[in-house]
């Protein structure tokens, strides 16, 4: 007799008593991975499209209003002509600068894209990497939805959250030319806002989709890390290529180079470059979905980084360890900022030749600087590094305090504060880590500034004390986030001192262009520094933040005494 | 006896909520004693409230006759932590992490830190984040003993751990309490807290609702009685005895449950012929259940102080 070998009838399951998830949950709630992602991405989409639609705003009323007659509008036009490549540096084109769009687009438009790529970066290298960090994509994961499905919901989220932003700003554009159009050629057209959003969307895409391309391979960090960086690096040097034509090879291999031609607020597009940047971000996204399917869950490669020998681990005590942990961060900032005064000290004899040649704009710089030497490194980097260099100071100081804060909000200092360890001595001892490690960022910028200086063949050692600002304006920040962290909560403190930041920033910029009182800017730390490079020293503001920066630590630990340690 | 852990009425409130509510406990020297209660219940707000980690509403904590606000450092020179839930420095290895703690406390024995380390089974060469759940706890674990503390505050030790090394645990939990050294533990692992404590607390909603030995614990709680007989089962004689309830007649058989005293139980049936007769005892995790069904205790009561 044979046995017949029959397969068992597949039992069917009973019909589900509920029904499935509503179409609006699955678009916007916890009806699917793109809903989820969409409701958890819709503060940050409100942050960064309302601030900047926002701003669009205030920039545009600013200007028709300082500049509202046809005169002004053409003395604009030609100051921005006189001004030196070397100076025209990280704005953009001045192509059509007497209009409106024009204006905007010059002097604002190329800083968008680093807000709204920032924003992408942090996005998409923490959806996948971040939750596969925390576990919560193991749960994901062992649903019934497969893992390309997962990555293609959350990029397609991601990509939706980016463009509705980008709505934001085109309305904003839209109504800022139509609502406050003062003379002829003001008007934004809709096909410039449009040209001018999309552009700005996929630039954002394009640097997130790097992130989301490496964090399968590399992890959150190392995928932050690069695409930051060839964020940054795209933009300055794409923004200096003109000054120094060398750059040109190296900025047409980002983004930014290839769409250095598409300026559509002033009228001028490059629609392939567009789509050029669109086949890329495509491209980087599909390279980080499929990786992201193939490869084992959370399985990174390990970057061959050097340890740090024994000696630099900081085991003897608390400041040491936090000296330790801070230095990779101090050390990369260090490098970031060092680099960006490398190259602009490196063209400061470019800038005095130029300047040279342009005698009205020399003299409305010495009107302006009155009794020093603005031909000299010092004067150029015045003028191009100080500005820039104190909000990557701030935003340093934030990354370091962030990580002292990791302390507490980690449950570290659960089993640190077990032992025979005062919790003032914890807070002092770690907050002087801090410090330090804000020196060591400062010193990495003054030897950037003095490599430059010395291949330019100037002066530099005035530039290279100069650069003692980004330290003592890091530290004051530093020590206001550990006050702030030492009394309401170490999770806060980072947050809190990116919060200055960008007010003060917001309050340098805006109190010109809206022709606010004074005593507003004053409000702003940074304008109290002086001339750092040109040896002009503030000393009441000098004072202010070595006071901030130590007494910061002071009020923090007293603090951090009497409070409850966060679980 | 030296009390260890003291504490009088002690109550922490996280604004409106509440974590623990009018404790008074004492923790004798030598004493191995386990806190029990389910998630949420105060377990750990105990334990980060003796640490000074989180200060008092009200009521006061003393450790070693110290009032644990006024000078924490004192108390933590002597003691070893271990938290429920913690995460170490991702960069350094495993025996980095120990070396500082070590450090941290003016040095160890480092004889008995390599025990430890090895009777634990922990690989000092990778980095923590490179760590298993379990071998981060391993981690802990030495942090924790390593000075050869005279009190040990564990929340939840076990979690995590492989049963070889569990039992390795136990076996240095022993050898400490063997040493005179006191041990406070909180757990929701009831075989854990039956197998390594002498005397147990129940927390419920952040109050205490009953303090004792293990064994007492086990004694008072109710039996499970499961007699057969030959004959007719005479259901109504058992149901009117004193502690007898939850009656179920089954053809022969006739089960039920009795607090208290099983006396009465076993004289009745006597009475019959029985083809079997099982009195099961309780563990302690049908005590703790059947505790989380009642009222709590006024303050204090149960306390062997």
């Amino acid at each position: 007799m044979t046995a017949e070998l029959t397969r068992a009838p597949m039992r069917t399951p009973a019909a589900p008593a509920s029904e499935g998830p509503s179409l609006r949950a699955r678009l916007l709630g916890l009806g699917s991975v793109f809903g989820k992602t969409i409701r958890d991405s819709r503060r940050a989409m409100l942050i960064v499209g309302g601030i900047s639609a926002a701003l669009v705003l205030v920039i545009a009323y600013a200007i028709v209003t300082e500049f509202n007659t046809p005169e002004s509008r053409k003395e604009i036009a030609r100051v921005i002509a006189a001004v030196p490549p070397i100076m025209q540096g990280l704005a953009g084109s001045g192509f059509n600068a007497e209009t409106l769009g024009g204006y905007i687009q010059y002097k604002y438009g190329g800083f968008f894209p680093l807000v709204t790529g920032l924003w992408s970066i942090l996005a998409l290298s923490g959806t996948l990497a971040a939750e596969i960090r925390r576990g919560s994509l193991d749960f994901v994961a062992a649903g019934p939805v497969g893992r390309r499905r997962i990555a293609l919901e959350k990029v397609l989220a991601h990509a939706t959250m980016v463009f509705v932003a980008m709505a934001l700003i085109m309305g904003s554009l839209w109504l800022a030319g139509t609502a406050f159009a003062a003379l002829p050629g003001d008007e934004i057209p809709f096909s410039a806002a449009i040209g001018y959003a999309l552009w700005l969307g996929l630039m954002a895409l394009a640097s997130g989709s790097v992130a989301f391309a490496v964090a399968p391979f590399l992890g959150r960090g190392a995928a932050l890390a690069i695409a930051g960086g060839l964020m940054f690096l795209g933009f300055i040097i794409n923004g200096y290529r003109t000054a120094i034509p060398e750059l040109g090879r190296f900025a047409d291999l980002t983004w930014f180079g290839w769409t250095n031609d598409h300026i559509p607020l002033a009228s001028r597009y490059d629609w392939t470059s567009v789509g050029l940047t669109a086949g890329f971000a495509v491209v980087m996204l599909a390279i980080g979905v499929e990786a992201f399917a193939r490869r084992d869950l959370g399985s990174t490669i390990a970057l061959p980084l050097p340890r740090l020998p024994h000696a630099l681990l900081g085991l003897r005590g608390p400041f040491g360890r936090s000296l330790s942990e801070r230095l990779p961060t101090a050390l990369s900032w260090g490098v970031g900022i060092g680099f960006f005064g490398l190259m602009m000290a490196s063209v400061g004899d470019t800038f005095t030749e130029q300047l040279a040649q342009a005698p009205g704009f020399r003299a409305a710089l010495e009107t302006l600087f009155p009794d020093v030497d603005i031909a000299s490194t010092g004067g150029f980097l015045e003028l191009v590094f100080v500005e820039f260099g104190l909000i990557l100071a701030g935003l340093a100081g934030a990354s370091l305090v962030s990580g002292w804060a990791s302390d507490e909000t980690s449950g570290r200092l659960e089993l640190l504060l077990a032992t025979p360890l005062q919790r003032t001595r914890w807070a002092v001892a770690s907050g002087l880590g801090v410090l330090v490690g804000v020196v060591i960022v400062m010193l990495l910028t003054a030897a950037g500034i003095a490599v430059g200086g010395s291949t330019a063949g100037s002066d530099f050692g005035t530039a290279v004390l100069g650069s003692g600002a980004v330290g003592l304006y890091g530290g004051a920040l530093a020590g206001v986030g550990m006050a702030v962290g030492g009394i309401f909560g170490a999770g806060v403190a980072g947050t809190v001192v990116v919060a200055i930041t960008i007010l003060t920033w917001l309050l340098d910029f805006l109190v010109p262009s809206l022709d606010l009182p004074s005593w507003l800017q004053q409000l702003a730390l940074s304008s109290h520094m002086g001339q750092p490079m040109l040896g002009v020293w503030d000393v009441p503001g000098i004072v202010l933040c070595l006071a901030l920066a130590v007494g910061g630590v002071v009020v923090g630990a007293l603090a951090f005494a009497r409070r409850d340690l966060r679980g | 006896m030296t009390a260890i852990i003291e504490t009088e009425q002690l109550t922490k409130f996280y604004g409106t909520h509440r974590g623990i509510v009018d404790v008074d406990l004492v923790v004798n020297e030598g004493e191995a004693f386990g806190f029990l209660g389910p998630n949420g219940a105060g377990k750990t707000t105990m334990i980060r409230t003796l640490l000074d980690h989180i200060r008092p509403t009200r009521g006061r904590a003393r450790i070693f006759g110290i009032e644990t606000t006024a000078d924490p450092v004192a108390i933590h020179r002597r003691l070893g932590y271990l938290p429920g839930e913690f995460a170490l420095y991702d960069k350094l290895t495993g025996g980095q992490t120990i070396e500082y703690f070590a450090n941290l406390r003016g040095g160890v024995d480092r004889a008995y830190q390599q025990q430890l380390m090895d009777r634990l089974d922990v690989d000092p060469s990778r980095r923590f984040r490179e760590y298993s759940k379990g071998n981060k706890q391993k981690i802990g674990l030495v942090v924790a003993l390593q000075h050869r503390p005279e009190l040990l505050l564990l929340d939840e030790p076990t979690s995590g751990l492989d049963p070889l090394i569990q039992q390795e645990f136990y076996s240095v939990i022993r050898e400490a309490k063997a040493e005179g050294r006191t041990v406070f533990m909180s757990s929701h692992i009831l075989s854990e807290v039956e197998r390594t404590c002498d005397r147990v607390a129940i927390i419920r909603d952040g109050r205490l609702v009953r303090v004792d030995r293990v064994g007492a614990l086990r004694d008072m709680a109710h039996h499970t009685v499961e007699i057969r007989f030959t004959g007719p089962v005479p259901e109504a004689e058992f149901r009117t005895l004193p502690g007898v309830s939850d009656v179920v007649a089954e053809d022969h058989v006739l089960r039920m449950r009795v607090t208290g005293g099983i006396t009465p139980v076993v004289q009745t049936a006597a009475r019959y012929e029985l083809s079997d007769f099982v009195s099961r005892e309780p563990t302690l995790e049908e005590t703790f259940l059947a505790e989380y069904g009642q009222e709590p205790v006024a303050e204090g009561a149960g306390n062997d102080r």
